[in-house]
């Protein structure tokens, strides 16, 4: 390359983002990141709310991962409003997360990333010539959608959730109904391992901190405390004191690091180093069958990491789906009273932080919401980085999809940007 | 079109999907979903026709296939953004859809056209015999604001193309 790389709108990334890479004789000089993050927007927005409402907004930051936003606001409020939820509840949300899982890991791998991987410049091309491949992907993102409207009342903003439990229980045969096609899926997504084996992904590794939620007894997913590769294991009220949000004068995103100031990586890959013998079995039994080596240090190799945690979701999709049986109150009544609460779950992309003051009217008086992208931003930045020596050599237009292809395995979610139509505009 | 594989086998039996798409959110974005919400209110007795589905789909990307499937006629209603005055409504027939590029600006990497010519090339026989989308230029798109007042003004119109579309449909 031997111009400046400016990527104005980075293309199947979540959201709005741009890529700016400036050279100085011959040297890269300076790489800007710019993302646009919008739960920014949201921790003010949500100032003055009634605290019900919260699971309801914040679900709106993303049409991909909204399970995520629900599933951390409300753990968060029900800390701060001492309230607790039955286990029927607990069963229900992780069964709703499963369904997020599905749909968001199955767009991820087949539809955003897989193009780079296999040589095409959209899932658009990609369907034409492997049109089998991109059906599968469609079918079991719909599976994802369907459980996720069975429960949450819609396939893209459910609206079920509120705090200390659901709404209302969904129909039980409605819930059992979706069984047949979870195992389909369970099928497809050991399928989706090997295939994910046999891709070639750039020779890329890098020594992270990996941080991701952990417990005793599952694939922490809902809640748990925090672990780092590393060593260091905090609770959840500990987050902010271990983990810092600076301001980054060129960006209007916050950074995130450690508190000695290191950068550090959430998400699947972080998931599946750190919590592997946690998984079901047969998801480590998918693993085992592709003679997958942990940890993994590729970036690029998140993609199998997605795929294992699809065969480990739809799975226990299919156990807690047969198992549902609701009964009780669906949700527990709340006595307001002041209070402060965080609340952490893993979204697809990694640990989702809120934390909220409520006043004495279950207002919102203070909102904090530190998303995985946000975390992650240091450690993008620091990759394209290192990734740069090996790129600058590159023909122009290479060097710029080898940035993009790096960043899109991140999966960013900087989403609730515009979709709106952009008519007669051509690409750049 | 209308080879007996196609969706447009069951004329008589399939709906009409009427889709509000956009940020609800973000200003001008939400003029698609404000905009069906409107016919929604003004026409009722359209709206509670039992081939008639309402979808206020917000930011569908993908699942927007779905929402498109098995359905006979769909009415698309979204923000657009070009060098129009802000407010204006036009018509973007199918065979405009086919003209628009791959990549247009969209979250999710899934823009209403890009998904649209997924559909198309997987899913031929599930797809709208008829798709129409109905485009409301935006201004604004600032998150926590309201609709500006020209599209405000726009929806009046929209609600009226809409329900023009679903009566000039000879079933009943």
């Amino acid at each position: 390359m031997n111009q400046d790389i400016h990527i104005p709108a980075l293309a199947r990334v979540e959201g709005e983002g741009a890529l700016t890479i400036r050279l100085k004789d011959g040297a890269i000089n300076e790489i800007l990141l710019n993302i646009y993050e919008p739960p920014r927007f949201f921790e003010g927005f949500l100032h003055g709310r009634y605290f019900q409402d919260v699971p309801d907004i914040t679900a709106r930051i993303c049409g991909i991962c909204p399970v995520a936003y629900q599933m951390s606001s409300v753990q968060a409020l029900e800390a701060a409003l001492q309230v607790t939820i039955s286990p029927e509840v607990r069963l229900l949300r992780q069964l709703l997360y499963c369904a997020e899982y599905i749909e968001s890991h199955a767009l991820h791998i087949y539809l955003l990333q897989a193009p780079d991987l296999v040589g095409y410049e959209s899932a658009i091309s990609l369907a034409v010539d492997f049109p089998d491949l991109v059906k599968q992907a469609l079918r079991m993102k719909k599976i994802g959608n369907d459980l996720l409207k069975t429960i949450g009342g819609r396939s893209v903003h459910p609206v079920n959730t509120c705090v200390g439990g659901f709404y209302r229980w969904p129909a039980q045969d409605a819930i059992h109904a979706l069984v047949p096609e979870l195992e389909w899926t369970r099928q497809a997504s050991i399928d989706t391992v090997k295939w994910a084996a046999t891709l070639n992904y750039p020779d890329f590794e890098q020594d992270y901190e990996f941080v991701a939620l952990n417990r005793i007894d599952e694939y922490a997913i809902y809640e748990g405390d925090i672990l780092s590769s590393k060593g260091k294991r905090i609770s959840p009220l500990e987050f902010e004191h271990h983990y810092l949000e600076t301001h980054v004068e060129r960006s209007n995103a916050l950074h995130s690091h450690t508190v000695d100031n290191g950068t550090y990586f959430v998400g699947p890959l972080a998931r599946l180093n750190l919590n592997y013998k946690k998984l079901r079995p047969i998801a480590r039994e998918a693993a085992r069958g592709i003679g997958l080596k942990l940890p993994l240090r590729n970036p690029y190799k998140g993609l199998i990491a997605r795929a294992i945690e699809l065969v480990h979701t739809s799975d226990l999709a299919i156990d807690l789906a047969n198992a549902y049986q609701p009964q009780g109150p669906s949700y527990n009544e709340i006595k307001l009273r002041p209070g402060e609460g965080c609340g952490v779950s893993e979204a697809p992309r990694g640990l989702l932080y809120h934390r909220y003051v409520v006043d004495e009217q279950g207002l919102i008086r203070f909102a904090r919401i530190t998303p995985p992208t946000a975390q992650n931003f240091a450690q993008m930045e620091a990759d394209l980085w290192a990734l740069a020596p090996t790129v600058v050599n590159q023909p122009q237009e290479e060097a710029s999809l080898s940035f993009e292809h790096l960043l899109r395995s991140y999966d960013p979610c900087i989403s609730c940007a515009t979709h709106f139509l952009k008519l007669n505009i051509e690409r750049e | 079109m209308n080879n007996p594989t196609d969706g447009t086998r069951d004329e008589l039996s399939g709906t009409i999907k009427i889709i509000g798409i956009g940020q609800s959110l973000r200003g001008d974005d939400a003029a698609g979903l404000a905009a069906v919400q409107l016919w929604r209110e003004t026409y009722q007795e359209t709206g509670a026709r039992p081939n008639v589905q309402v979808e206020l789909a917000e930011l569908p990307g993908i699942e927007l296939l779905s929402l498109l499937e098995g359905a006979r006629i769909a009415i698309l209603v979204d923000a657009v953004h070009s060098d129009a005055r802000v407010g204006t409504v036009r018509v973007i027939t199918e065979n405009q859809l086919e003209t628009f590029k791959d990549g247009s600006g969209s979250a999710h990497g899934w823009g209403v056209a890009e998904t649209l010519s997924l559909g198309r090339k997987l899913m031929p026989s599930a797809f709208p015999g008829k798709l129409i989308l109905i485009g409301i230029e935006a201004g604004q798109l600032n998150l926590g604001e309201a609709l500006s007042q020209e599209v405000e003004a726009a929806l009046p119109e929209v609600a009226r193309l809409i329900e023009q579309y679903i009566s000039a449909d000879p079933v009943h």
